[in-house]
């Protein structure tokens, strides 16, 4: 990756370059947009979205998030820059010892922020909105939820989040015909409640060679 | 080599939940902090009542038999035994069997599935969130069973005495107010405290650090945890009673000095 101008790189939410064993994948993100990606296989997008939860990059690659070098980066300014991105991914699931209120509403209870009461209202509009019923929704584990729910939750943890980049990796994966055409929605709600972030998804080429 | 590890990684972990404590304000640490305190202290302390009794009593009757005890022996033995070694010690072998296998259990099966993984990404700092709520609570569960127990076998002693020996419960009862230390209560109190600490440590270590991210990895977790705990159990018992009274082993070893 040639080194951009300063300028330039603040103008980029991601800029990903993996170059391993003769596969070059590169992903470049401006901000505020909303891309599709899609990587050679699940090993690359599992990198992909672990380099950007951890903002950190193995041998062979090269990240840039929201404008900074993460390969510089000392541990302080890595944990800021982590907690201005997200992902709703399975390598980022939903704890299964806690109901899905408290898997929604953990990382604002822990953090501080957002009150509880705008993660309050956040989930019930969000949930209204995907046609699920709160009070029941809310107080079942993971375990007892089906995919779709379990994504839906997840989304919710992440718009509660609030992240500038937010990574959603395999949206339909496991879903049926139906079920993917309600997370579709996902972008939507997404940029109308964060119109300045960045979503990012991505997927791999092997699904469609099934 | 692996020995002095898991003690670099246990002391390390209990450095950190010291060092952390002050998170313990935050609203979902101190739900888990008061979790950890109902299922290991109250949901325990239920299906105590009757051993604890028990323990009391036969200790009693047992001692009663074989040294054909007075009143003051009697007494003695509940204090000295019941009271001081036996109350801590039944509670921290409750503490491990109900919920330091559980805690172990749980904290491979997160490890394992990926959760802890999952929290880290949130930003939720692992030692904060899993371990610090378990540690404290279970430092305080352990403490109030302990003296729970305490409770029930002393009285179950004072109520069965009566019946194998020439005095009446009042007169027991109140021997034994005369021989109570402020001591005793510190003693046991802070010793059921570091029992329970140790043991939470203990299991969360083991629980963080599975031998590998396979679900059989999970019996060899709990093993060793509750093995571990049970020796670390008893090793500081026998270090706080030559510390505080100067024996070890009941009395069988002494202090010079």
């Amino acid at each position: 990756m040639s080194a951009p101008q300063p300028a330039a790189r603040a103008q980029m939410a991601l800029r990903y370059l993996r170059n391993v064993e003769r596969q070059e994948v590169a992903v470049a993100v401006p901000r505020g947009s909303v891309r599709h990606v899609r990587l050679p296989d699940d090993a690359t997008r599992a990198h992909l979205v672990t380099a950007v939860l951890k903002a950190r990059c193995e041998p062979g690659e090269e990240l840039e998030l929201l404008g900074e070098p993460v390969r510089e980066l000392k541990r302080a300014a890595r944990e800021r820059l982590r907690a201005r991105v997200g992902a709703l991914s399975p390598i980022c699931g939903l704890i299964t010892s806690l109901n899905t209120w408290e898997n929604i509403s953990l990382p604002a209870a822990y953090h501080g922020h957002p009150p509880m009461a705008e993660v309050e209202r956040i989930t019930h509009e969000v949930l209204a909105s995907f046609g699920a019923e709160p009070r029941e929704f809310l107080r079942r584990l993971p375990d007892q939820l089906g995919t779709l729910e379990r994504r839906i939750a997840a989304f919710v943890r992440l718009l509660v989040a609030a992240p500038e980049l937010a990574v959603i990796d395999g949206l339909d994966e496991g879903l049926s015909r139906s079920e993917a055409a309600r997370v579709a929605g996902f972008e939507k709600e997404y940029r109308s409640r964060h119109p300045e972030g960045t979503l990012l998804f991505v997927d791999t080429q092997e699904e469609d060679d099934l | 080599m692996q020995a002095l590890r898991e003690i670099e990684g246990g002391v390390r972990l209990s450095l950190n939940v010291a060092a952390r404590i002050g998170q313990l304000r935050k609203p979902p640490i101190l739900e888990s902090f008061l979790r950890q305190i109902y299922f290991t202290g109250v949901t325990a302390a239920t299906g105590v009542v009757l051993r604890a009794s028990v323990l009391g009593v036969m200790i009693i009757a047992v001692t009663m038999n074989v040294l054909d005890a007075d009143v003051d022996l009697a007494v003695k033995i509940l204090l000295l035994v019941v009271f001081r070694e036996i109350g801590p010690l039944a509670a921290a072998v409750v503490v491990i069997l109900r919920s330091g296998s559980a805690m172990a259990a749980e904290m491979a099966m997160m490890r394992i599935g990926g959760q802890t993984r999952a929290l880290r990404y949130l930003s939720i700092n692992l030692y904060d969130y899993l371990v610090l709520p378990r540690a404290i609570g279970m430092m305080v569960a352990t403490a109030v069973l302990a003296f729970y127990i305490q409770f029930l076998a002393v009285l179950g002693g004072l109520i069965l005495s009566p019946f194998i020996i020439q005095a009446s419960f009042m007169e027991l009862a109140g021997r034994l107010l005369d021989l109570f230390q402020p001591v005793d209560f510190y003693y046991s109190t802070l010793k059921s405290l570091l029992f329970g600490f140790a043991i939470a440590v203990v299991c969360c270590y083991h629980g963080l650090n599975p031998p590998d991210l396979t679900h059989n990895a999970v019996p060899r977790v709990v093993t060793r945890a509750v093995t571990q705990s049970a020796m670390l159990v008893l090793t500081i018992n026998a270090v706080f009673a030559y510390i505080v009274f100067g024996i070890l082993f009941f009395g069988l070893v002494r202090a010079t000095v």
